[in-house]
C-alpha cells in the first residue's frame, strides 16, 4: 500500500510540471493531491440540474432568487420540469444536461435541484475530462452522495454536501433561523470562506481531536456504492454519515457494511449526523440505540466520534466541503469542526 | 471441486437454530414433527429456538454459541436455520469454521441465511442448501413439492427442476456452479469478506418487500461491481410485495432486471420458484448445474 502510494505521488510530482491542475489517479489516498474548485465571484454562473428526481421550475424559484441575491447568475438546466416517471428526464436527458454543465467553462458551480434516486444510473455515462481540467463545485446531498464519492475516489476534486433547491423555503418570512443559516452556509462555502461548525455535545461522544480530509454522505447510498468504482476511500479521512427513513436493523447492517468493507479501521474521525429511524409497528424493538449500533463497531479504534452533528435530512443541515481538510475537536462540553 | 457434505441417512440428526430473528417454539413444532416422523431423521433443537432478545432470538453471544455448538457437534449432520430476519451479519465474523471445514455438514435456509451461503462459498468452498425454513412446514406446507425438495436434496437425490417459460426469458444454455440468494444481502455483502464470487457461475436472486428504485439501485451495484458481466446464467426468482414511491418508478421489477443484463448474452429466466413465498425449491449452492432456457420450458439440472 505504501509503495503504491509512493509511486502515485512521485508520478504526480513528475507530471505536475507539465499539467499543474491535473491530479493523477487514483488519488483518494493522498490528501495533498485533493484540489478545490475556484471560489465563486460576483457574477459567476451556477447551473441547476436534476440528475435524479423530477422537479418543477416553480419548486426551484426560491433557490434561484436566493442565489441571485448572493450576486450569482443562474442557468436553469433542461432537466428542470422534465419528467420520466420518478426521474427528472430519461437517463440520456439527465446525462446530457449535467454533461453540458460539466463542460461549459462559464458555469462555476452545479447545484443539483433535488435528490431522489437516479445519479448512479448516469455516473458511468458522464465524461469528466473537461471537469478535471477545470474543476467546479458540485452541490447537493442524499442521492448526490454518488457524485461526492465518485469525485473523492476517482478525481480528487472537492465538492459541497449541502441542501438543494427543494429545501429553500417559499416564504422566507416564515423560515426558522436555522433554515436561513444553513442555506447561507452554501454561499459561504461557494465564496471560499473557511468553514466552521459547532455541534451540541453528546454524552456518548468519544473525545479527541483529529485532522483529515472530510468525506461522506448518505449512508445507504455509500453502502450501495461498495465494490464499485465510486466506492468511497476512507483511509486517513474524517467520515460523516447521515440517513433517513431506514429501519434500525438496516442502519445496523449498513454500519456493519462500513466495518466489513474496511471503512472504519483507518479513519481519523467519525461524524454521525441525523438519523431518522423508521419504526416497524409489527416488529419487536431492535433493542439497541443508534449510539449502541455505532459504538460497538468502533470499540477497537481510538479516533474521536461525535453524534448529533448538524448534517442530514433535516433543517439543521449545513454545507460541508467534501475533499477538504478539516479539524474535528470533540470535547466534553464543546464539539467543533473547522476547515484548515 | 466444491466439497459436498455427506447426504443424510435415516436416523441422522438435523440441528435447528435461530441465528437471526426470533421464532416461537409453536411455529417450529410442525417442522420438528415432520422431520422426525415423516422424514425419518432426528432433530436436535438449539437453545435459540423459542428464545427472544428484543428483535433477535437471543443476544449475539447466545446466537453465536448455539450455532457454533451445532457446527462443532459431529453428530449433527445438517443445520436448519428455523427462520431468517436479520442478525447473521452481526455474528458471521465470530463463527469458527475450523471443524466445519474438516467435517462439512449441510447449512440450510434462505433470506438472511444468504450471508452464510455467500460466506461459506467464498471462504470454505463447501456446498450449502438454499431452501425453505421451518415456517414453510406449517399449515400442511410440508406436503408441497418445495418443502419436499429439501428432503430430496438432503437424501442426495440429484436436483432437476422444470419450470414454465416467461416472456422476458433469454434463451440459451449455461453451465456453472450455482450461487446466489437474497438480492439485498448479496448487494450488502459486496466488498466484504463474504462477498459472492459470480464469474462463470449461474447466479440466482430473489427478494421481498423492496422498493422498485432500490431493486434498480442494487442491480446497478451488482453490475458496477462486476458481478453480472461474466455470468453463465441468471435465474430470477420471486420478487414479491414490491413497493413503489409516490412518483412511480415507471418499470416493473422484471423490466428493471431485464434491462440491467440486456447487454450480456447468457441465458436468463424469470419467475423461477425461489422466493419468500411458497414457491421455493431447494438449491444446492456451489454445485455444478446446467441451466437450459428454451422456448417452451426452463430446466435447471444438477
Amino acid at each position: 500500500m505504501k509503495r503504491k502510494r509512493f509511486i502515485q505521488s512521485s508520478f504526480a510530482a513528475v507530471s505536475a510540471s507539465f499539467l499543474p491542475a491535473l491530479p493523477q489517479f487514483p488519488v483518494s489516498d493522498d490528501e495533498t493531491l485533493f484540489i478545490s474548485p475556484p471560489a465563486l465571484k460576483t457574477g459567476d454562473i451556477i447551473g441547476i440540474t436534476s440528475p435524479a428526481g423530477y422537479i418543477t421550475s416553480e419548486e426551484i424559484q426560491s433557490a434561484v432568487k436566493k442565489m441571485e441575491s448572493w450576486g450569482y447568475k443562474i442557468k436553469i438546466g433542461e432537466t428542470i420540469d422534465k419528467r420520466d416517471f420518478t426521474f427528472g428526464g430519461t437517463d440520456e436527458e439527465r446525462t446530457k444536461d449535467l454533461q453540458q454543465m460539466l463542460d461549459d467553462p462559464k458555469i462555476k458551480a452545479i447545484m443539483c435541484a433535488r435528490g431522489g434516486y437516479g445519479a448512479v444510473r448516469i455516473v458511468d455515462k458522464l465524461n469528466w475530462e473537461k471537469f478535471k481540467l477545470k474543476p467546479k463545485w458540485m452541490i447537493g446531498f442524499s442521492d448526490v452522495t454518488v457524485f461526492h464519492s465518485h469525485l473523492n475516489k476517482n478525481l480528487g476534486i472537492a465538492s459541497i454536501h449541502s441542501k438543494m433547491c427543494n429545501s429553500f423555503p417559499d416564504d422566507w418570512s416564515l423560515a426558522e433561523s436555522i433554515q436561513i443559516e444553513t442555506i447561507d452556509s452554501i454561499q459561504q462555502a461557494l465564496s471560499g470562506k473557511k468553514m466552521r461548525y459547532i455541534a451540541t455535545p453528546n454524552s456518548q461522544n468519544k473525545l479527541g481531536t483529529a485532522e483529515g480530509v472530510l468525506i461522506g454522505g448518505n449512508l445507504k447510498t455509500l453502502e450501495t456504492l461498495a465494490g464499485t468504482k465510486s466506492d468511497i476511500n476512507t483511509t486517513g479521512k474524517i467520515l460523516f454519515v447521515e440517513d433517513t427513513g431506514e429501519y434500525m436493523y438496516n442502519v445496523d447492517r449498513m454500519f456493519w457494511n462500513l466495518k466489513r468493507t474496511g471503512k472504519l479501521s483507518q479513519l481519523k474521525g467519525l461524524i454521525v449526523g441525523g438519523f431518522k429511524i423508521k419504526v416497524d409497528p409489527d416488529a419487536d424493538d431492535f433493542g439497541k440505540t443508534l449510539h449502541d449500533v455505532v459504538l460497538e463497531k468502533i470499540k477497537a479504534y481510538k479516533y474521536p466520534v461525535c453524534f448529533d452533528f448538524p448534517v442530514g435530512h433535516q433543517k439543521n443541515n449545513y454545507a460541508l466541503k467534501c475533499g477538504v481538510k478539516h479539524k474535528l475537536e470533540v470535547k466534553t462540553d464543546f464539539v467543533s469542526l473547522k476547515e484548515i | 471441486m466444491i466439497k459436498i457434505p455427506p447426504y443424510l441417512q435415516k436416523g441422522d440428526t438435523i440441528g435447528l437454530v435461530c441465528p437471526a430473528g426470533l421464532m416461537p417454539v409453536e411455529k417450529v413444532s410442525e417442522c420438528i414433527r415432520v422431520i422426525n416422523e415423516d422424514w425419518g431423521f432426528t432433530t436436535k433443537v438449539g437453545t435459540t429456538v423459542g428464545r427472544q432478545y428484543h428483535y433477535f432470538s437471543g443476544t449475539d453471544e447466545e446466537r453465536l454459541e448455539d450455532f457454533q455448538h451445532m457446527l462443532d457437534d459431529d453428530n449433527v449432520k445438517a443445520i436448519l436455520c428455523a427462520r431468517g430476519g436479520y442478525g447473521i451479519g452481526r455474528i458471521i465474523d465470530k463463527i469458527d469454521f475450523t471443524n466445519f471445514k474438516r467435517n462439512p455438514k449441510w447449512i440450510i435456509g434462505f433470506s438472511d441465511v444468504t450471508v452464510l451461503h455467500s460466506h461459506i462459498y467464498r471462504n470454505y468452498y463447501v456446498s450449502t442448501l438454499h431452501a425453505p425454513m421451518a415456517n414453510a412446514f406449517n399449515k400442511e406446507g410440508y406436503k408441497n413439492e418445495f418443502v419436499q425438495s429439501l428432503r430430496h436434496a438432503l437424501e442426495g437425490k440429484k436436483i432437476k427442476y422444470q419450470v414454465a417459460p416467461h416472456e422476458f426469458n433469454r434463451k440459451g444454455e449455461g453451465i456453472g456452479e450455482l450461487v446466489g440468494g437474497n438480492l439485498a444481502l448479496l448487494a450488502h455483502l459486496v466488498g466484504t469478506g463474504s462477498d459472492l464470487k459470480t464469474k462463470g457461475r449461474i447466479l440466482f436472486i430473489e427478494d421481498v418487500g423492496e422498493y422498485l428504485y432500490n431493486v434498480d439501485r442494487m442491480m446497478y451495484q451488482l453490475k458496477r461491481s462486476g458481478k453480472l458481466d461474466k455470468l453463465a446464467g441468471l435465474i430470477v426468482g420471486g420478487f414479491t410485495d414490491m413497493k413503489d414511491t409516490e412518483m412511480p418508478f415507471g418499470q416493473t421489477v422484471h423490466e428493471i432486471i431485464r434491462d440491467a443484463v440486456t447487454e450480456y448474452n447468457y441465458p436468463v429466466c424469470f419467475d423461477f420458484p425461489v422466493s419468500h413465498e411458497k414457491e421455493n425449491y431447494a438449491l444446492k449452492t456451489g454445485v455444478g448445474y446446467k441451466l437450459k432456457v428454451g422456448k417452451s420450458k426452463v430446466m435447471l439440472e444438477e
